[in-house]
């Protein structure tokens, strides 16, 4: 009897370990532990090297391969010149968009002080792992209202989708229920942006104009089309672009610039004029 | 008496499993994912204090989570309810007193409710299907609720039966007197 309690107890202290670990483990990033990555290649590196060299010349291939060598130099070049170019012709791209869009912005800007914001703190996040909202602590007493625009220091946050006296719940973007319509932001090109499962840092863009010119790192802001969000607030950046057979299915990921895992204070706009 | 306490250090259970679905499980996840311990507490009434109170409660406590951060309101009190009325159904079929049986409903229980309150919400919010995301997410969400039942299975079992005593001895008494 106390053997198998014992037992039981060792069970229990060996599980929570386990959970300890897994939990460590699944929410470390990658780029935090490339020195473990470092060390394995350095490990690795000129035992590779040497057996690839110990290969070659078995073969008696050297020649040949420097025949190939040269070729993919010289395709290398060539292939470094055209992305210069690319990126040349990008940046003069930029620079004409800038030109139109660097009044805009400064009148964003100007927008942005307009807006009668109010503070608030996240006072409480979702239970769930397939929903994405939280409550902030102002209510009806302080003004606030069904689809007001919440909005963090960093970017958007979400829209308040109802009230009670002192509080209010907000739909964040990353929610799967929730479309916003945005806009990158140096092309214009509209673009449907809605929140996945797969991840609170990460957005879908759907519906993008097949000859939109999209590009990893393009700002995406909102478009102020549907009446609930303001034009020109920031949303995130083009994280990854997926192209699909048939161009009008590709879509891209767009890392929020709200870091909704430690989204404390909010700022709610009452007017949007 | 004694049923009346039993209620509120339920509902005490309660509140302690919201604060901490509520914030520690916000980052002590397994890939991001939180566990459900509302099913688990939920089949535990049920198992032990008869289905009336498990989907009492459940109801109860299924449309709080829906008022207070729901986006639609009914389904979670409504799936918890039905949790509530199937623990007493597993008493009457399977044992109680085994660690692997318990892991069993569990995982039953948490893969009928995510599923029905998904699916819920997709029709009802018009949402995208991610089937492959979703299927991820809940396997890990129901490994998470294993962990959690392997670990406080002990006490899972002192307090049930210390629960089930309360309520369920009078019913047999009464026959007798």
């Amino acid at each position: 009897m106390n053997k198998s309690k014992k037992k039981g107890i060792v069970g229990i202290i060996l599980t929570i370990i386990i959970l300890i670990l897994l939990v460590i483990v699944t929410n470390t990033d990658i780029a935090k532990v490339s020195y473990v990555e470092n060390i394995v290649s350095t490990l690795v590196m000129p035992v590779q090297n040497g057996l690839t060299y110990l290969k070659n010349k078995i073969e008696g291939n050297n020649s040949f391969f420097e025949n190939v060598d040269a070729l993919k130099a010289e395709n290398d070049e060539l292939k470094k010149k055209n992305s210069e170019l690319e990126q040349t012709l990008r940046e003069y791209e930029i620079v004409k968009s800038e030109n139109d869009t660097l009044k805009e912005y400064v009148n964003l800007k100007d927008k942005y002080k307009q807006y009668k914001t109010i503070p608030a703190y996240v006072i409480n996040k979702d239970v769930g792992n397939y929903s994405n909202t939280v409550v902030i602590n102002v209510g009806e007493k302080d003004g606030i209202k069904e689809n007001m625009t919440v909005i963090a220091q960093e970017g958007l946050v979400g829209h308040v989708i109802s009230t009670t006296e002192s509080t209010a719940k907000v739909q964040t973007i990353v929610d799967t229920a929730t479309a916003v319509t945005g806009t990158i932001s140096t092309t214009k090109d509209a673009i449907i942006i809605q929140g996945t499962l797969e991840s609170d840092k990460i957005l879908n863009a759907t519906y993008i104009p097949t000859d939109a010119s999209i590009l990893q790192g393009d700002s995406v802001e909102t478009s102020g089309i549907g009446g609930i969000y303001p034009k020109g607030i920031h949303i995130g950046t083009i994280k990854e672009i997926i192209n699909t057979n048939n161009i009008i299915d590709r879509y891209a990921t767009v890392e929020t610039a709200v870091d909704f895992s430690k989204l404390a204070t909010v700022l709610v706009i009452l007017n949007t004029n | 008496m004694k049923k009346v306490i039993t209620i509120i250090c339920l509902l005490i259970a309660f509140f302690i499993i919201y604060f901490l679905q509520a914030n520690f499980f916000t980052w002590f996840t397994i890939a991001g994912v939180k566990p459900n311990l509302f099913i688990v507490l939920v089949l535990f009434m049920g198992l032990f204090a008869g289905k009336k109170i498990g989907a009492v409660l459940g109801l109860i406590f299924g449309f709080y989570l829906d008022l207070v951060i729901g986006r639609t309101i009914g389904i979670s009190g409504i799936m918890l309810g039905i949790i509530g009325l199937l623990g007493e159904y597993f008493d009457k079929n399977f044992s109680k007193d085994s660690r692997f049986t318990i892991m069993l409903m569990v995982m039953g229980s948490t893969i009928l409710y995510e599923f029905a309150t998904y699916m819920f919400n997709v029709f009802r919010l018009d949402m995208t299907l991610e089937i492959y995301s979703f299927i991820k997410i809940l396997m890990i969400e129901v490994v998470y609720n294993l962990i959690v039942v392997i670990i406080i299975y002990p006490l899972f079992q002192k307090a049930g039966y210390a629960i089930e005593n309360t309520f369920k001895t009078k019913n047999v008494l009464t026959r007798y007197f």
